[in-house]
């Protein structure tokens, strides 16, 4: 037996029903969403980042590959880490197998990291990636979308630091917010071989892009929760009997793949 | 041009941050939702089912591999299929492997399943180079009993597949060609997830859905909501190695 409540096919075909309808109503607001964020206005990118690649230093317009859209993901790998973000880690295990796919919808998708690139690509080795990963080392773009903590709060996405790892950064100074952190940021600091301070120097998000020619257009940008869509698993873990019912704080259940206890 | 709105940084960050708002009410919509499935009654499954698997058959009880819960995604991929697996239902399959190791070490077992025999399912997943465990429904009431599939017969009483049989679209005609089947059999499998508990050794089914539902979809699909360009609307998928280009 089990404690849940149990019933028979008619009574989960009447609970059911309205559920559905629910979730209906939240795919037709989703779809409408869709078209929202296709309808903020496009930024030109006027700076020029160069960034190291395994293919030597390319320009953003450069990592586009060809197509006319570029996804970003904001990978937390600063050059203080000894390894990548855990829960980046986690979400990084889908991207994989959607590349075929997004290309064959003008999309290039690529992980964005402040590491130098020997470090990025060790790492992607140790994971089994193949996706390309290119470094920010030595240039402003990870200050510029507000995804590495700089002198100065970058422009383009300042309100909205509110949500990430670096907007909560110069608040570790108030014993209030230190002493109050969710286990996942210490966990996660250890384990990339920084203290809370070294891991929040870095944050995670994702942006997308578009060209024209030799025009970069930045469209959109989305941190924190904002990018809980790339992690597969929590999708699943949304239909699964249990839900996504967290069994200790949040997210420190995480790990790397090759770091779960057997 | 493109003709799309340009704006300064200002301009889009105002725009941005009333998009946000609706974002976050869009996530807590969401958590209710979510908090509503865990809330539907469990249903007992009183009947036994043996299915085959890359090890041999295996009970519904033993699919769970040893942990409480088992979420399946039906692979539309019938016995009449001639030449692979939907797809559309391909795409999803290769966002999958990645969710494996984290979803189990949350005792929570990933499978798919498919009704064609299982020999033609390891080829095909061979071919895909997928690792998550493969089952086939084949020659088991399983598929019917949990609306995964339907009878002959019942297809040609559900008005909308009927519809679609006597009268597809071109991208439905392409994808019969591509699925090496008729429509009348192709479209008797039915894509979905399909979600069961284990506790106490009994097994509970809980939680069905089926398309179109944003889950019953590629997990690219939602990197293409934050695109800047809208995908196309037909549901025409390729493989990944059957791009035309």
């Amino acid at each position: 037996m089990t404690d849940h409540k149990v019933g028979t096919r008619e009574d989960w075909l009447a609970e059911r029903a309205p559920l559905l309808a629910r979730e209906k109503e939240h795919t037709q607001l989703g779809d409408e969403l869709a078209q929202l964020r296709r309808d903020l206005p496009w930024v030109p990118v006027e700076k020029e980042h160069r960034f190291d690649t395994a293919g030597g230093p390319r320009t953003l317009a450069e990592l586009f590959e060809g197509r006319s859209q570029l996804v970003v993901y904001h990978f937390m790998f600063g050059p203080g880490y000894t390894a990548g973000c855990p829960a980046c880690s986690s979400t990084a295990d889908s991207f994989d197998g959607a590349l075929p796919h997004l290309a064959a919808n003008d999309v290039t998708m690529i992980c964005v990291s402040r590491a130098p690139l020997e470090q990025l690509l060790a790492y992607r080795e140790r994971m089994g990636w193949s996706f390309n990963w290119v470094s920010s080392y030595n240039n402003d773009f990870n200050f510029d979308f507000g995804v590495s903590a700089g002198e100065e709060v970058p422009h383009a996405v300042a309100p909205l630091l509110g949500a990430n790892e670096v907007a909560a950064l110069p608040l570790l100074s108030d014993p209030q917010v230190r002493d109050n952190l969710p286990p996942i940021a210490s966990q996660n600091a250890d384990a990339t071989g920084t203290d809370v301070a070294g891991y929040f120097s870095e944050g995670h998000g994702v942006s997308a892009f578009a060209r024209e020619g030799a025009s970069v257009y930045h469209c959109y940008s989305s941190y924190a929760r904002g990018t809980e869509f790339l992690m597969g698993y929590y999708a699943i873990l949304d239909r699964s009997p249990k839900g996504r019912a967290e069994v200790g704080p949040m997210g420190t259940w995480l790990r790397r793949h090759d770091e779960y206890d057997a | 041009m493109h003709g799309h709105e340009i704006g300064t940084s200002e301009d889009w960050q105002a725009a941005r941050d009333e998009l946000a708002k609706l974002e976050a009410e869009q996530a807590q919509r969401n958590q209710e939702i979510e908090q509503k499935r865990r809330d539907l009654p469990w249903v007992a499954v009183e009947k036994e089912y043996e299915l085959d698997t890359e090890d041999g058959r295996k009970t519904l009880a033993e699919l769970f591999d040893g942990r409480s819960q088992l979420l399946a995604y039906n692979i539309m991929f019938g016995p009449d299929y001639t030449l692979g697996a939907c797809p559309g239902c391909t795409n999803l399959g290769d966002g999958l492997d990645g969710s494996v190791i984290h979803l189990n070490h949350r005792d929570v077992t990933l499978i798919c399943f498919s009704r064609a025999p299982i020999e033609r399912l390891t080829a095909y997943k061979r071919r895909m180079g997928w690792e998550f465990p493969y089952v086939s429904t084949f020659n088991s009431d399983f598929a019917f009993d949990f609306g995964l599939a339907l009878t002959e017969e019942q297809a040609q009483q559900v008005p909308e597949v009927k519809e679609m049989i006597d009268n597809p679209p071109d991208w439905l005609r392409e994808w019969s060609g591509q699925i090496g089947a008729e429509l009348k059999d192709g479209l008797r499998e039915g894509p979905g997830w399909i979600a069961f508990a284990r506790e106490n050794g009994t097994i509970y089914h809980t939680y069905t859905v089926m398309a179109p539902d944003p889950f019953v979809a590629p997990y690219y699909n939602f990197l293409l909501e934050r695109t800047p360009k809208a995908p196309p609307t037909e549901p025409r998928a390729w493989r990944k190695d059957e791009y035309p280009d």
